[in-house]
């Protein structure tokens, strides 16, 4: 990596290779040199090469300040703010940027890509803090400082659409909310002005919305502002698990046999994990039939299950944390 | 690097080698033993969680994995995973709790039976990071009996090995190279692609199986137009989704894809000349003859 030494005040050129393409038509690279101040940051070079060298590249832009979230691409293959990234921080060996469109997204012109589907995403997990709550007449909602410190992550999002971008999920799933949306209803649910909790709770508890994350943690790679989207939806998913009138779907039994195996032996015991999770389910695990006669037949499903050397610890330990935690 | 003392480690094997994945354990055991690397099983582990316990509760993630890291201490070793996910998990509870306030230390300890007490003294690391670290990939290559000249491997890091913790990182989770670094010194040919630090799809398997098998038939098709002869993993759980379930992944896309999935320790003890039979290579769900076949095996 290069440090500049901002006492020299040296210049340095950079190539930038910028992805270059108008709606569906093949893309092209386009290489753009330029000479950059130190500490110039990768938009301030892109508005350079607009202004002097090519008026036809197309790219958002706005605060330059990292709060309106507008100048969202992937610089080097990841999502980032090229607000927020010093050219000097990322060129690589060869004094070369590549500069690339967001993923996720069908690309309008180069480094444009078409939010609709982000937005209409963010409107599916109704982020706005429920009207009726609003028909209090006597005094101001109030808020302790303990309640609202649980927004302050989530409310952190500048919806800029880095996570959206390397969001596995969305990638194949086109139905699938994205994690701005999942951290988005995280702060719904946990906001104490809000009503509508429970019915909240009941729409995100479905493989479209908080059980259609994969946690592969390329959102709470990319967020530029540490809103970390996984760890908001895993706190979902530990409301949704500890509810007790949402009906138990797959995703719900998968994790509660999985601790509760785990409790009993140490491990998990695939076979049996396989038949407690479907064993609601004759057509499911009918399907899974000839998997289990596959893996059988090629010893990868054993029939013997022995518990880990004193698994009475393990078990003592998980009855004494659920005592600790839930109380 | 040269070792100059034997390499030993606390070996936290997982649950899916010890289940699903034989051949992975099997494999392991052959290749750190052609290596010199001494392992001490620690047979009273628990499982990891592989995420999941988190979303029942943090503290259940921590307690249970702060149990199964003092396990290591108590041996005096740094501990090795073989599995992403059981690294990642591990890794990112040890980060946390070596930096969390002696408050939630003491909370934790006092859920722990008496007999164990976490210090955050010991490391974890995956097989492939201290074949790297401590090892050496120039002590390794020399170990090479059978080159495997030719054979060309598309790595599949796992989500958790790159993206998992936030220190003691080896790789850039962007451009990783470690995997890589093994093949060419084994020999073989490193396969660029894109789907290699991405998603198997196996968390969706059991609930949401259409986009489970839709992610896996993605990646893969990926590998089959980088031309690979196989894809090379070191972690299981994305072996279950790419390698077990592979024959479901073709059923779904209406397409036959015919790719072997490796561990990464198979490919290794392939290149240390060790029969195919001790690295379970005939326990897999899409063949790996292949594979041999392209070794001239």
């Amino acid at each position: 990596m290069l440090v500049h030494d901002s006492a020299k005040k040296k210049s340095m050129e950079i190539a930038f290779r910028v992805r270059r393409q108008t709606g569906n038509d093949p893309a092209t690279y386009q290489t753009y040199k330029l000479d950059l101040e130190p500490g110039a940051t990768v938009l301030d070079a892109l508005t350079q090469i607009k202004w002097e060298q090519d008026g036809t590249l197309a790219f958002r832009k706005n605060c330059r300040n990292a709060i309106c979230g507008s100048c969202g691409m992937r610089i080097n293959g990841k999502a980032a703010l090229a607000c927020a990234t010093r050219a000097a921080d990322v060129v690589d060996e060869r004094g070369e940027i590549l500069i690339q469109p967001f993923g996720n997204m069908p690309v309008i012109k180069d480094i444009v890509v078409d939010m609709q589907d982000f937005w209409k995403h963010l409107d599916q997990v109704e982020p706005y803090v429920s009207t009726a709550a609003r028909n209090t007449p006597e005094k101001e909602f109030l808020q302790t400082p303990e309640q609202r410190e649980k927004l302050e992550q989530s409310g952190n999002c500048i919806l800029c659409g880095a996570c959206y971008s390397e969001c596995n999920s969305r990638e194949i799933n086109p139905e699938f909310v994205g994690p701005h949306a999942l951290a988005k209803a995280y702060r719904m649910v946990e906001d104490n002005r809000d009503d509508q909790t429970e019915k909240r709770l009941e729409r995100y508890n479905q493989p479209d919305y908080a059980w259609g994350c994969t946690r592969c943690f390329s959102c709470d790679e990319v967020c530029p502002m540490g809103v970390q989207p996984l760890e908001q939806i895993q706190k979902i998913r530990t409301k949704l698990l500890h509810s007790r009138k949402l009906p138990e779907n797959t995703a719900m039994r998968h994790r509660r046999v999985l601790v509760a195996q785990i409790r009993n032996s140490g491990w998990l015991d695939e076979t049996r994990f396989a038949l407690e999770v479907f064993a609601k389910s004759p057509e499911a695990l009918l399907a899974l039939a000839p998997l289990g006669l596959r893996m059988l037949l090629k010893g990868k499903m054993p029939l013997r299950h022995h518990p880990i050397d004193n698994f009475a610890e393990v078990t003592t330990l998980i009855d004494a944390v659920h005592q600790d935690d839930y109380n | 690097m040269t070792t100059t003392k034997p390499l030993k480690y606390a070996y936290y094997p997982g649950c899916v080698s010890r289940g699903a994945c034989r051949e992975l354990y099997l494999s392991t055991a052959a290749v750190t033993k052609a290596l010199g690397i001494e392992l001490v099983e620690l047979k009273s582990a628990a499982c990891c969680g592989a995420g999941t316990f988190k979303e029942d509760s943090e503290l259940l993630q921590d307690a249970v994995n702060a149990r199964n890291l003092a396990l290591a201490e108590a041996e005096g070793l740094t501990m090795m995973t073989q599995c992403s996910t059981c690294q990642g998990v591990l890794g990112r509870v040890n980060e946390k709790l070596q930096a969390s306030e002696p408050a939630y230390r003491e909370r934790i300890d006092a859920l722990l039976t008496t007999e164990h007490h976490y210090n955050g003294t010991a490391d974890v690391r995956h097989m492939l990071w201290i074949l790297l670290q401590d090892y050496g990939l120039d002590n390794l290559k020399a170990k090479v009996k059978r080159p495997l000249t030719g054979l060309r491997c598309a790595s599949f890091y796992g989500c958790y090995l790159l993206r998992g913790q936030q220190s003691g990182r080896v790789d850039d989770p962007v451009n990783p190279k470690s995997l890589e670094q093994v093949f060419t010194a084994l020999g073989a040919t490193p396969v660029e692609y894109r789907g290699r630090t991405r998603c198997c799809g196996f968390p969706l398997s059991s609930y949401d199986t259409k986009n489970a098998f839709a992610m896996a038939a993605l990646r893969i098709d990926e590998a089959i137009e980088a031309e690979a002869d196989c894809l090379v993993t070191p972690c299981p759980l994305c072996h279950l989704n790419l390698d077990s379930r592979q024959p479901e992944v073709e059923k779904a896309i209406g397409r036959r894809l015919g790719m072997p999935v490796l561990h990464l320790p198979q490919l290794i003890g392939l290149a240390l000349g060790i029969e195919s039979a001790q690295l379970g290579l005939g326990q897999h769900i899409v063949s790996t003859r292949p594979v041999l076949a392209r070794l001239g095996l």
